[in-house]
């Protein structure tokens, strides 16, 4: 690779470059353009080497001794600790013979937080309704019209079995029956509020939800 | 010796130098308006042909192959010709590629908006426009390398290395990659399906922008550097080794875009090590730029042609240690899909390509026009301009991408996401698009600078169209004399060189490409996964025609954080039926890929879907996905369905023999079960319109693995 050899081929003095003390090479001269015969710069070449070896290193380590996790064992230790998180947080029971609304802050708060993540697609951030129904008036779909009541009981069976051929899912692979408790009494909370362009009732009217 | 006369054409040169100016404008004037979208989605006025997902094609299109690409042929044509003291071999083939690269950005242009597109990025042509420029660059090829044989130096310069390099390479990634089989006269299904069709269109993608963006520049780096510094280049032997190893590594670099999805791991620790292994190379180019300079650099201080090459090079020297970093899984893990990666890429347009093309013509037009630039205060003023605009664009996406990928990441300490809802993500990150908007108008004000001050040029001189040079004629030469090093002996033979380029570039592609077929385990295949129905076939075309991919990725990773928000992660044999693979590279809203899974979190009714395909912002006022409108009005094209199943038959897709024939019928059936569905909820719109079709596809993506139960936590 060297031109050394070609400037001896030559039989010139290397001419210098007078800004830069550094050697022309003899012979290249391209359109009034030169090059010079600088060496390569020993920290590039370390730099090159460092990550030819950084690349053994890593194809060695993943690949051959298997030092460390490829993707599918990397997931699958993330969600062993999500494992151990569940089971040092075991869900409370919840009875739906004796289930009231909630009224607690905190309850509330977190019933907010998972309509604003599931309801609010389809029911709209008021409860006005939009492809589900109005949450804010006194009518509803899944009362019970033989004793024309409608309690919270309802409105739990609607969220775990879903009305799948209206689009509503069933969530009880995704909410916990606290979460669905407290989602529903943040629901509650609606109603009577009068938010812009309300969907038109649905459903039969019932006595308000104690 | 005798000397020939001979004259180097500066019209070609001139052509494509206003090309590149004009397609600039419209590139960059492309950017603005999809970077007002993403803040005012109304901008589009609700027309299919003015919608973020086809405008986006056409800025990256417009921007990369048309200012870009007219750059390179502009210093190509201005410097291959002196540096080899002869004319073009053929004036025709200079007209010819000239004239036929703009009609194919015409056409380019006209059938991305009219949604024409193949769904791939950068790639996004139809195979008519596909076949003219393979057509076109081989003209181009060809003529550059019967030129070199014509020419009157007995080396070739390493400008000319980094030239061939691009010609051989382009044209076998552009071919590879543009494989495909019609279905009609302006559409199509690639060959590759799925895992292959992502890792040949990365292949292809990230040397697009080696040997598009990069290698070529690099070309006119080594040329318009030196001359207009007047001062010779650092290190031949830097050039020597940084060219070959670049050529060698950057092919493998491809599989870096794809890590933690769904391609083998082996396939992806190598795109993460070659990348690594790019640093130095890379950094070899910006150093012989850059040292260049040794004993001009109080020059840069008074020219601004010599401002913007440093930058550029700068900008080229910085993209060059990022990318490498943001192979790295780590990075990747919270780069990939955020806004990070679109500063990155920007760092690379706006800075190297942008500001070297730009320094380039305020040196070129005084040259062929015979005076002074008009005014250098003004061009001065351009590039602050152009710095400005750099940082105002890059930082905050830099710091939207980080909030991204902190907000997506969040955990509560009972274990929930912290921000489920995306849309809150988005509406965080606006103040960001707001000011890249300006970083970017900034940007766009200083080429009408440019525009300006040329027009000024052109006007005060007088036009040079052939410029008259001499030299003797080149002696022949044969084989190899003692003491001539092997690769000084092989600078004076230009097909060699070009042969040993191909083998330099082959032998990466080849090697990651290949094994994906013939190693079964690669892509383990799933039983459950069938092919899609006429009626969701027809859905994915409208879903790849209006440009979905580039907003919603379809690409679970194995992270806690995406399994949690949107299901099961991605396997490799869900997709052997996508042809084109639709992965996505931005997640500029959610991703997709478990969107239809009844028992996921992210499942919606049909009712729900057609209303946020209607109007986004009445489902979620702060959304700023562009409404459809037109969808459900026009008609699905049920006259294409039995080519578009005999094609995707042909390519392998297990439909019964003959059910070209029948696809219709199943088609109507499930769409009239849709429209049905719809109906009860009050939605009245006929079972024939495109909505009902996308509608049937969204809600079977991800189905056909991610209802099992196991796939839920």
């Amino acid at each position: 690779m060297s031109n050394i050899d070609e400037n001896k081929l030559h039989q010139a003095e290397p001419e210098i470059d007078e800004l830069t003390k550094d050697r022309y090479l003899g012979g290249h001269e391209y359109d009034g353009i030169r090059e010079l015969d600088n060496k390569l710069p020993r920290w590039w070449v370390y730099l090159f080497y460092a990550t030819i070896i950084f690349a053994i290193v890593y194809l060695l380590g993943y690949h051959v001794t298997k030092w460390w996790p490829l993707q599918e064992a990397e997931y699958a230790n993330e969600m062993s600790v999500v494992a151990d998180l569940k089971k040092a947080n075991p869900e409370p029971v919840v009875d739906l013979a004796t289930m009231v609304p909630l009224t607690a802050a905190a309850d509330l708060a977190a019933g907010e937080a998972t309509y604003k993540k599931i309801c609010i697609a389809c029911h709209g951030p008021q409860g006005q309704g939009l492809v589900g129904p109005n949450f804010t008036d006194q009518y509803w779909i899944h009362g019970d019209s033989t004793t024309n009541t409608i309690s919270i009981k309802n409105l739990y069976n609607v969220v775990i079995t879903g009305v799948i051929e209206k689009g509503m899912i069933p969530y009880k692979d995704q909410l916990s029956p606290t979460q669905i408790q407290q989602v529903l009494s943040f629901i509650l909370t609606m109603q009577g509020t009068t938010p812009p362009n309300p969907k038109a009732p649905q459903g039969a009217k019932y006595p308000k939800i104690g | 010796m005798e000397l020939q006369k001979f004259y180097y054409d500066n019209k070609i040169v001139k052509m494509f130098a206003y090309a590149t100016i004009l397609w600039g404008v419209v590139g960059m004037l492309a950017g603005v308006l999809i970077a007002t979208q993403m803040v005012w989605p109304a901008a589009n006025f609700n027309l299919s042909y003015l919608s973020f997902g086809r405008w986006r094609p056409v800025h990256t299109n417009a921007v990369i192959f048309a200012f870009v690409g007219n750059g390179i042929f502009t210093g190509y044509y201005y410097s291959l010709q002196r540096l080899l003291k002869t004319g073009m071999a053929s004036n025709w083939m200079t007209r010819v590629h000239f004239w036929g690269w703009q009609s194919i950005i015409v056409l380019a242009a006209v059938s991305l908006l009219a949604g024409f597109t193949t769904g791939k990025e950068y790639a996004e042509l139809e195979w008519p426009i596909d076949i003219l420029i393979a057509l076109i660059w081989v003209i181009f090829g060809w003529n550059m390398m019967w030129t070199i044989l014509k020419r009157r130096v007995k080396h070739i310069y390493v400008a000319i290395w980094f030239y061939i390099a691009t010609f051989v390479t382009v044209a076998v990634l552009h071919i590879v990659n543009s494989m495909e089989i019609p279905w009609a006269l302006f559409k199509s299904y690639p060959v590759f399906a799925g895992v292959q069709d992502a890792l040949v269109q990365w292949w292809y993608g990230h040397n697009a922008v080696a040997f598009f963006l990069t290698t070529p520049y690099l070309g006119l780096m080594y040329y318009f550097m030196p001359k207009a510094a007047n001062r010779p280049v650092y290190s031949y032997k830097l050039s020597i080794l940084h060219f070959w190893a670049l050529i060698f590594l950057y092919i493998w670099a491809g599989p870096h875009h794809l890590l933690y999805q769904a391609l083998p791991n082996w396939a992806q620790s190598l795109g993460t090590v070659f990348s690594i292994m790019l640093i130095a190379p890379s950094w070899g180019g910006m150093i012989n730029g850059l040292l260049t300079l040794r004993g001009a650099w109080d020059r840069v201080r008074e020219e601004p042609v010599l401002k913007f090459f440093v930058v550029a090079v700068t900008a080229y020297g910085m993209s060059t240690f990022e990318g490498p970093m943001l192979s790295l899984k780590n990075i990747n893990a919270i780069s990939h899909f955020t806004n990070w990666t679109v500063a990155h890429v920007h760092i690379g347009a706006l800075g190297w390509n942008g500001f070297l093309t730009f320094g380039m013509i305020y040196w070129l037009f005084p040259r062929m026009f015979k005076t002074k630039l008009w005014s250098n205060k003004l061009a001065n003023v351009h590039f602050w301009l152009g710095t400005l605009a750099m940082l105002f664009y890059s930082i905050p996406l830099y710091w939207a991408g980080w909030t991204e990928a902190s907000m997506w990441k969040q955990f509560t300490p009972a274990g929930d996401l912290v921000y489920p809802n995306y849309l809150e993500i988005v509406t965080q990150i606006m103040p960001m698009y707001y000011m890249r908007l300006f970083g970017g108008s900034l940007y766009f004000i200083g080429m009408f600078l440019l525009v300006y001050n040329i027009y000024k040029t052109v006007k005060a001189g007088e036009f040079v169209p052939l410029e008259a040079a001499e030299a003797p004629a080149l002696e022949k030469e044969g084989a190899r004399k003692s003491g001539e090093s092997y690769h000084r002996f092989i600078e004076r033979r230009p097909i060699q060189f070009m042969i040993l380029s191909i083998v330099a570039i082959l032998i990466g592609g080849i090697i990651e490409i290949v094994p994906t077929y013939l190693i079964k385990s690669n892509i383990p295949t799933i039983a459950t996964v069938k092919p899609y129905t006429p009626l969701e076939l027809q859905g994915r075309d409208i879903y790849i025609k209006e440009g979905c991919y580039t907003c919603h990725s379809q690409m679970v990773r194995p992270f806690r954080s995406e399994t949690e928000r949107y299901g099961e992660y991605s396997k490799a044999g869900e997709y052997v039926y996508d042809h084109p693979f639709q992965w996505g590279s931005k997640r500029i809203g959610p991703d997709l890929w478990r969107e239809g899974v009844k028992s996921g979190p992210l499942y919606k009714s049909d009712a729900w879907h057609y209303t946020h395909f209607m109007d986004p912002q009445k489902v979620n006022a702060q959304s700023i996905m562009p409404k459809y409108p037109w969808l459900a009005e026009s008609e699905i094209d049920v006259e294409a369905t039995p080519a578009k199943i005999r094609v995707m038959q042909y390519l392998g897709v297990p439909y019964p023999a003959g059910y070209d024939l029948k696809a219709n019928d199943d088609l109507k059936a499930q769409a009239e079960a849709i429209a049905a569905g719809l109906k009860t909820n009050g939605i009245d719109v006929a079972a024939s319109k495109q909505i009902i079709a996308l509608i049937a596809y969204i809600q079977r993506l991800g189905t056909d693995v991610g209802d099992s139960k196991t796939a839920l936590k």
